[in-house]
């Protein structure tokens, strides 16, 4: 033991002779990393342009919120519990977004860039600094179009210590100079962004489409905003944009459109003869997609991965044990997916007189004709997904000679007396969770790769922010509001003609119909809520209603006929109902347009105007 | 040794157990109660909906920057809230109820228990509303009253609910009438809702709730009258 201690006083002694260094106390730091480094380096910019992409707000997306995707009019929920179709209002801060950290962040970049970056070229300092005003205009646009004009600050706001805070309080600036300087910002950097045709950073391409959106947005804002009988505005315009600016708005967004299309660099996705999986692969292929401009990517390898299709998979597919078919698709989504014909997409149940039920051979056969993206969108009765056929069946219903006998099983998957299937193995059902309640399931932005469904892998799908298709129809729109049908008639017959309508499927063009085919081609991507608040039209479709069938999510069950010896022995029929564990009418309400400011907003600057209803 | 360590734990359980106090502060006492009044009638409003808001500033912390209690007016008009005593400022939110904006301020002052009425400025009000039921409709006659004529009218609204709590988003069967099929503001207005188009389960009950609204446009609130029990059986 002893001679341990002396071995051990004889290494201390030692020590402070081996650690003598000339520039002991000047040593690079091996885990800070200077400014001068950073800024100097191209890589280590990128890795944070990288974290910049990834903090970019989104609403709703496979990644963040997708649950509510079901609080709206394209699905409901059949997971566990009940919220979102309990939702008795929407609350005022719902959509409230104040991240002055990011834009913080992206000020502070662009300075030091400036300051500190003295190796790099003048053509990498251009193409970094116009990346990083095109993010700081994307973080501007989510922000007005959720709480209206918001203070624009573009370099960083620095405390001096004098404990006036004055300087660094600024007010709003008006909506319709938000909208100016996203403007005027994309058009300071499309040319000089470079990055070729990437469809994870932002290119020439990506913002014309940010700017083809944003000019939209605020145009119909300052057209349909003047048109309610009372206008949503402030006093000091920091919500509310004059209706002479309408045209110049959507002027902006059909040159910036027109720029994309006339550019030839994208196209719509028709690799597949078959449209319906067409349609779903021009969402879900990744490799050699035309259509995509500027998606959010994920990556298995890298670990950064979406769990989506784990919660959202149909039932009788899923590869987990647990979770699968939260939301799930409504009829009254399916039903606005028109005929090939051009007719209204009601699907017809009933005889015309209503007498009788319409028999079909198959359960897919009552959505023969139907509009293609239909089927890309929409897992409904007798589809398959990734090869295996989605078992949806309610029950059966028995005739008693004078009429049917509903009969239904309290679980999934199970037969009937007579030896054949009751309730498919997907539901769906009234009351059991996760397993769908409307009598549909998602197939967009599912991923169809095995494994991508347990918990364990997970999927690598993208989720896409910009694409084409939503270019034609944003460029139809502008035409349309432009009083220039026919120019608008060419851009949204392209996008009807891959969906199989054959060419020039429209020849007159109304709102309602231009509304109706973004709903469709739209759906799952985030459109819904921002276009119905723009057309201000939000609050009288989701008006709270009992008797509003729009406010109130439909489901479709089909049940097989039990009537032996009869020619409709075996025939599927089918029942419209409101979806059984749906509560509360959606109800959208005048204070839902914009967003409450934050309190600890107004508590620490007393120039912020509040909102109307706040 | 054994007994030492029990000994030494009595004691550390003992100290413990003294630093449990339940809380420093007394809990608020004080009630403040009121009602949301145009010339002495209350006005009905949608349940959980409505609200109005009290601030404390002090010298050191201008109105600006104090967050405001919240204070929901239940469905009959009035409100209540537990407080400490001390002078408030009760403002009115805007756009929230069915009536026009006011930036004026009340000061209110909560000693023990106080009331206060707090006058509104709607734009349309409900006189003598009366709801029954019929053959096999309930009916609703009633007047309307304008009273800020800057804004105009937009419909009127029955709701019928198996509850009490019978508004807009509380309700099984409902009907309406938009200003356009109004004859003016003198004629009585009529509503009625057929008892089948109710859900089995409530149109089975002995008795249902009704009210009246009337929507002003751009305006989210209904002002509502106050709710009648109808005996369907």
């Amino acid at each position: 033991m002893k001679s341990i201690y002396k071995y051990l006083f004889l290494g201390a002694s030692l020590l402070p002779l081996a650690a003598c260094e000339d520039d002991f106390l000047e040593r690079q730091s091996p885990t800070l990393i200077k400014e001068e480094q950073v800024w100097n380096d191209p890589k280590m910019i990128t890795s944070l342009l990288a974290n910049y992409y990834d903090r970019l707000p989104t609403s709703l997306s496979t990644l963040s919120n997708w649950a509510d995707f079901a609080a709206y009019d394209e699905a409901m929920w059949s997971g566990n519990n009940d919220d979102r179709n309990n939702l008795v209002t929407y609350g005022t801060n719902r959509w409230e977004l104040w991240d002055y950290g990011l834009i913080r962040d992206i000020n502070l970049a662009l300075e030091n860039l400036d300051k500190f970056g003295t190796t790099l070229t003048a053509a990498q300092k251009t193409q970094f600094q116009s990346e990083l005003r095109f993010l700081r205009a994307y973080t501007y646009f989510e922000h007005v179009k959720r709480m209206g004009g918001v203070p624009i600050i573009t370099n960083q706001l620095i405390y001096d210590f004098s404990g006036n805070v004055t300087p660094l309080q600024q007010p709003r600036n008006k909506e319709a100079e938000v909208y100016d300087f996203i403007a005027t910002e994309l058009d300071a950097v499309k040319d000089n962004i470079g990055n070729g045709v990437s469809q994870t950073r932002a290119n020439k391409f990506t913002v014309l489409a940010l700017k083809s959106r944003a000019m939209l947005y605020a145009g119909s804002i300052a057209k349909y905003n003047n048109l309610m009988g009372a206008p949503i505005a402030t006093p000091g315009g920091e919500v509310g944009i004059p209706a002479d600016k309408a045209n110049d708005y959507y002027t902006k967004s059909l040159e910036a459109s027109k720029e994309i299309i006339n550019s030839g660099t994208y196209s719509l996705y028709q690799r597949n003869p078959d449209l319906g999986e067409n349609f779903f692969d021009a969402i879900t292929k990744k490799s050699n997609n035309p259509e995509a401009i500027f998606a959010q990517d994920f990556s298995v390898t890298k670990d950064k991965r979406i769990s989506f299709t784990y919660d959202n998979i149909a039932r009788n597919v899923r590869e987990d044990n647990l979770s699968s078919s939260n939301i799930t698709p409504t009829l009254n989504l399916v039903e606005d997916f028109e005929y090939l014909d051009g007719t209204q997409g009601i699907l017809k149940n009933r005889t015309a007189d209503n007498s009788d039920y319409i028999y079909y051979d198959r359960p897919q056969d009552i959505f023969a004709n139907k509009d293609a993206r239909l089927y890309g969108t929409v897992v409904y009765p007798g589809t398959a997904f990734r090869g295996l056929p989605v078992e949806i069946q309610a029950g059966v219903k028995v005739w008693t000679g004078s009429g049917y006998n509903t009969v239904e099983s309290g679980q999934l998957g199970t037969n009937y007396t007579d030896g054949k299937l009751l309730t498919g193995s997907s539901g769906p059902h009234r009351s059991i969770t996760e397993v769908s309640n409307s009598g549909f399931y998602m197939r967009k932005y599912i991923d169809p790769t095995p494994m991508s469904s347990t918990r364990g892998i997970r999927s690598e799908l993208w989720w896409i922010r910009f694409r084409y298709a939503e270019i034609l129809l944003n460029a139809a729109e502008a035409a349309l509001e432009l009083n220039m049908p026919a120019e608008a008639l060419g851009y949204v017959n392209k996008v009807r003609e891959r969906a199989g309508f054959g060419a020039n499927s429209l020849t007159t063009l109304t709102v309602e119909r231009l509304r109706n085919e973004r709903r469709v081609e739209l759906a799952f991507e985030d459109h819904r809520v921002w276009d119905l608040k723009r057309w201000r039209i939000a609050h009288e479709i989701w008006n709270g209603s009992a008797t509003n069938e729009d406010a109130i999510p439909m489901a479709l069950y089909p049940y097989r006929v039990v009537r032996p010896g009869h020619p409709t022995h075996d025939k599927i029929v089918y029942d419209k109902l409101v979806a059984p564990r749906f509560r509360a009418p959606r109800n959208f309400q005048l204070n839902n347009y914009y967003s409450a400011i934050p309190q600890n907003v107004l508590n620490s600057n007393p120039k912020i105007t509040r909102n109307p209803f706040q | 040794m054994k007994l030492k360590i029990y000994s030494y734990l009595t004691v550390l359980l003992a100290v413990f157990m003294a630093g449990c106090e339940y809380d420093n502060y007394e809990p608020p006492k004080s009630t403040l109660t009121g009602q949301i009044v145009h010339n002495g009638e209350p006005i009905g409003v949608r349940s959980n909906a409505v609200r109005l808001e009290l601030r404390q500033p002090g010298p050191e912390y201008p109105l600006w920057k104090t967050t405001p209690i919240n204070i929901n007016i239940a469905q009959d008009g009035t409100f209540s809230a537990v407080l400490f005593d001390g002078n408030y400022k009760l403002t009115r939110v805007r756009g929230n109820g069915p009536w026009a904006d006011q930036n004026d301020t009340i000061n209110v002052e909560v000693r023990g228990s106080s009331m206060v009425e707090v006058p509104v400025d709607p734009f349309f009000i409900i006189k003598n509303a009366a709801i029954k039921k019929g053959t096999s409709t309930i009916d609703a006659t009633f007047n309307l009253q304008q009273v800020n004529t800057t804004r105009q009218l937009e419909r009127v609204n029955l709701y019928v609910s198996s509850t009490n709590i019978v508004d807009a988003t509380n309700q099984r069967a409902s009907a309406q009438k938009v200003a356009a099929d109004i004859n003016g503001l003198n004629a009585p207005v009529t509503l009625s809702v057929n008892i089948s188009s109710l859900p089995a389960a409530v149109a089975g009950k002995q008795y249902v709730f009704a009210r009246v609204g009337v929507k002003t446009v751009g305006i989210q609130e209904l002002a509502y009258s106050a709710p009648i029990k109808i005996q369907l059986k």
